[in-house]
């Protein structure tokens, strides 16, 4: 086995888990940097949560390894992994005040009972629930009820902290708001986070590295405007926020670019690095729709523009989104700031800078 | 699986209560099945004594299971659905007959329609002939209704309101959707329901042995082959019969209800409201329940009349000297003994189905599929085939060091395994496993979560299988009857003794002293528990 550099905190290797005859995981492999926010991206039932639950001990792989810190912790029980878990329902003992919960992890540790108060007490303060001690769960709201799960979570420090989809249950304003904190506690404790969720836009503003799982195997890893904006398949391009996906064909290959037709167009796209490509070859073509500019017809845009005309249009409040059928295929186009003019309507033409169109071969 | 080779402390746990099971479930049952041998049952068998109690007994059972489903149906519709006065009382009631041995109803019986019976001699002057089929098929009619009321008001309360109220809504009348909506519904929680009272009946041992005469069930008849002829072989042969119909009560019943099949009374109501039902259904279930809790007041009734009495029903002056009687001596012994046995035993039973049910329900090891089946089988064991179980396995010389009261109290924890075990499982379904695991992701180890989350969480289920298991050891006849020595005699033996003596003061005193104790428990023990006690009506 290689040695695992410094920099490695977890390391899932060839992991493989089957529940009867279903491939729940199949064969991931990953490496999270110590102290990055990394998420678990995908649809239910791609294995998020169970990559995950093998993580914190609760599941056994069939096949593969997991390594926290270098060391390998397939033999060890759950409770002695330093992997603090923080649950959907959060998981909150009703039977214990938000002191006690919180107290729990340090009481099984045998923390000292004034190092164990000193310490629930920062936690608590540290999430903004000071003074909330003598609560009962029950008597909480979900935000709090949530931030009492994570204070449990962070007050025994754990080596790597687990969150599996621990902001599904609230309503959008709160989730957005917990968020942002939830970024800022990572930011300032420095600890490594492993975030499970079915949310992309909660995976993008959160994470510094994403790994997008579908049908037990993870699709593909990076940065998050790595996966938004060059996905590497058809399914990542869709499943992280709305695109367009055009099929074009490959007439002729340079350095830097790329020819390709589509249906009476033809535009140089930025050539993709580490793709195999060959003229003539059948592509698709991945553009966001905010990349689309939209405006009355004119002639002489730059880069690729198209002609089509309005088939229809929703206000999302703070971008307009039309529907814009080009030859025989509808195009998605957002516009930003809609206030700023009056909504569009009959022929418009569509442009997009050429750097902004991504090619996908899968 | 792994997890248990990672935390040998659950490991060896495990172990143990595999062990105990095997030991004190499994092990004196195989000794009686085995007892006769191939040639003993061939024997047995083409002897053909067997015919007539098994004749009789699936008789009665049919009969007795007719008539009191259909009584207890009667009231647990009324008590569910109707909007009658006086429910708190039914419900009281309903839940007495639960307290006390169901032998008590034979003997009441006696009393009342017996040759010199208060109604029979004293209204009509007559002594019929009561013992046989008719006696004990009115007997156990109205000893078990009250248990068939609980089973079946536990189903139909159980049934969705709001469902009832949808077919209100489209339009269909109260008959109808109790008939199209509610019953189907139902169905297989009454089958069951059925199926459990017709194993209560199928056991019944007190009542038969009582005033059954010549008229000899199953279990009467493993009585008295042991009793009277020392015919171990016979009676194990007999009671192997008895079991094998029960269980195939059981099988039956598990397969309607899937083994969900407990009933806990804790006197709460139902939250959404039934749609309401005509005021003339409403006065016809009061007018019903009024008769079936006359009926059960005459009953009880007239024990307490007789306890009180010099001669009952010739002598009426009232006198405390039967329980002087009852409470000096050997019968003094005999009340503590079964208050103290009782105890123990409801203690140890409800701590270790928790234990059990918490290894089972959440445990991830192979097999556990056979400890769950094990844990359950007592529920379709006859108490008398479980006490001729005890007798042979441990009824040793070697054991003499022991105090015999311990195989009393062991013979009450198993036999009642299967109530607390089922209140736990129920239980542990409704916490949700994240719990443990928050708690083992914070440090702790599986007995160390079990500890600190769940067993807190747990209090009603292990009170529901305290409170059934007490009530049950208070009142059981057949599962001691073989265990008992003068030493260790219990209240029920007692007065099984005293019946058969015509001691009828003494009796009835020892009854109404024996039922009083275990009501004044039960007080204590729901003031020790700050008022939250439940008793489990059915044995699973």
């Amino acid at each position: 086995m290689p040695p695992v550099p410094e920099a490695v905190h977890l390391r899932v290797s060839h992991v493989t888990k089957r529940f009867g005859g279903v491939l729940a995981v199949d064969d991931v492999s990953f490496d999270v940097p110590r102290g990055a926010f990394a998420t678990l991206l995908g649809p239910s039932g791609c294995g998020k949560t169970t990559t995950l639950r093998m993580i914190a001990g609760f599941y056994d792989p069939d096949a593969g390894d997991i390594e926290i810190g270098g060391r390998r912790v397939n033999d060890l029980p759950a409770h002695r992994r330093g992997t603090a878990m923080v649950f959907q329902d959060y998981a909150l003992f009703p039977h214990m005040t938000v002191r006690d919960n919180v107290a729990y992890g340090l009481r099984v540790a045998h923390v000292g009972s004034s190092d164990r108060q000193r310490r629930v007490d920062e936690t608590l303060s540290f999430v903004g629930l000071t003074g909330l001690g003598d609560r009962w769960p029950s008597q909480l709201s979900g935000g709090q009820q949530q931030r009492v799960a994570v204070a449990r979570a962070l007050v025994i420090e754990p080596q790597v902290l687990l969150l599996d989809e621990p902001l599904s249950n609230l309503d959008a304003k709160l989730r957005e708001q917990l968020r942002v904190e939830l970024r800022i506690m990572q930011r300032r404790l420095g600890m490594t986070f492993i975030y499970v969720t079915h949310d992309q836009a909660e995976a993008l503003s959160l994470s510094d590295w994403i790994a997008v799982m579908n049908k037990g195997k993870v699709e593909q890893a990076g940065a998050p405007w790595e996966i938004y904006y060059h996905p590497r398949t058809a399914f990542l391009a869709d499943f992280v926020g709305a695109v367009n996906l055009v099929p074009a064909t490959i007439a002729d290959l340079a350095a830097e670019t790329v020819t390709v037709t589509f249906g009476r167009h033809q535009a140089a796209v930025r050539r993709p690095s580490e793709v195999p490509l060959a003229a003539g070859q059948d592509v698709r073509l991945c553009v966001r729709p905010e990349s689309l500019t939209i405006a009355a017809p004119a002639a002489g845009a730059n880069g690729v523009t198209l002609q089509g005309s309005i088939v229809r249009r929703a206000f999302l409040g703070d971008t307009m989104r039309y529907w814009v059928k080009v030859d025989d295929r509808e195009w998605i186009v957002d516009q930003a700031d809609p206030g700023g003019s009056a909504a569009l309507d009959g022929p418009v033409s569509v442009s997009v800078r050429p750097d902004r169109v991504h090619l996908i071969t899968a | 699986m792994r997890s248990l080779r990672r935390e040998p402390v659950l490991l060896l746990a495990l172990l143990a209560v595999i062990a105990l099971v095997v030991l004190f479930i499994l092990y004196p049952q195989l000794q009686v099945v085995f007892a006769p041998g191939p040639s003993g049952y061939a024997d047995f068998l083409a002897g053909g004594t067997w015919l007539r109690p098994l004749r009789n007994s699936v008789e009665v059972t049919l009969l007795s299971t007719t008539t009191a489903v259909a009584l207890g149906f009667v009231y647990a519709y009324a008590m569910v659905y109707s909007h009658m006065a006086w429910k708190p009382f039914f419900r009281i009631v309903g839940i007495l007959p639960l307290l006390s041995p169901p032998f008590v109803v034979a003997f009441s019986y006696l009393l009342l329609f017996g040759p010199r019976g208060i109604i029979t001699y004293g209204v009509f002057g007559q002594s019929p002939v009561i013992f046989g089929l008719f006696g004990i098929w009115g007997v156990q009619t109205i000893a078990y209704f009250p248990f068939a009321y609980q089973l079946i008001a536990d189903v139909l309360s159980r049934s969705d309101a709001r469902m009832e109220q949808a077919a209100r809504n489209l339009g269909a009348g109260p008959w109808r959707v109790f008939r199209t909506v509610t019953l189907p519904l139902s169905r297989p929680g009454l089958g069951a329901a059925i199926l459990t009272t017709a194993i209560y009946v199928l056991e019944d041992f007190g009542n038969p042995q009582t005033i059954g005469g010549v008229f000899t069930v199953l279990p009467t008849q493993a009585y008295s082959l042991i009793s009277g002829f020392g015919d171990f072989t016979g009676a194990a042969a007999v009671s192997t019969i008895l079991l094998l119909l029960a269980l195939g009560l059981y099988v039956a019943k598990i397969r309607l209800d899937g083994g969900r099949a407990f009933v806990t009374i804790s006197g709460r109501a139902s939250s959404m409201p039934r749609p309401p039902v005509p005021r003339t259904v409403s006065a016809a279930c009061f007018v019903a329940c009024l008769a079936l809790a006359a009926l059960l007041i005459l009953v009880y009734g007239t024990l307490v009349v007789s306890a009180f009495t010099a001669v009952f029903p010739t002598n009426l002056s009232f006198t405390t000297r039967h329980f002087e009687f009852v409470a000096t001596g050997t019968n003094g012994d005999a009340l503590k003994n079964t208050l103290v046995f009782s105890t123990v035993a409801a203690g140890l039973s409800a701590v270790f189905a928790l234990f059990a049910g918490w290894l089972v329900q959440r445990g991830d090891w192979p097999g556990r599929g056979v400890l769950d089946f094990l844990l359950i089988m007592p529920a379709a064991i006859p108490g008398i085939f479980f006490g001729i179980g005890y007798l042979t396995a441990f009824n040793q010389a070697w054991l003499d060091w022991v105090d015999r009261g311990w195989l009393i109290i062991l013979a009450m924890v198993f036999w009642n395994i299967p109530v607390g075990y089922q209140a736990a499982v129920a239980g542990l379904r409704q916490i949700d496993r994240s719990l443990d695991e928050a708690a083992t992701s914070l440090g702790a180890s599986k007995l160390r979560g079990f500890r600190d989350v769940l067993l807190p969480m747990l209090g009603g289920s292990l009170r529901v299988g305290f409170v059934t298991t007490f009530v049950r050891a208070v009142t059981t006849l057949s599962v001691v009857i073989f265990l008992f020595t003068p030493a260790t005699t219990v209240a029920t033996i007692r007065i099984y003794q005293l019946v058969n003596d015509l001691n009828w003061g003494g009796a009835t005193a020892f009854t109404v002293a024996d039922i009083g104790m275990a009501i004044v428990a039960l007080i204590v023990f729901a003031v020790l528990a700050r008022g939250r006690i439940a008793l489990g009506a059915a044995r699973a």
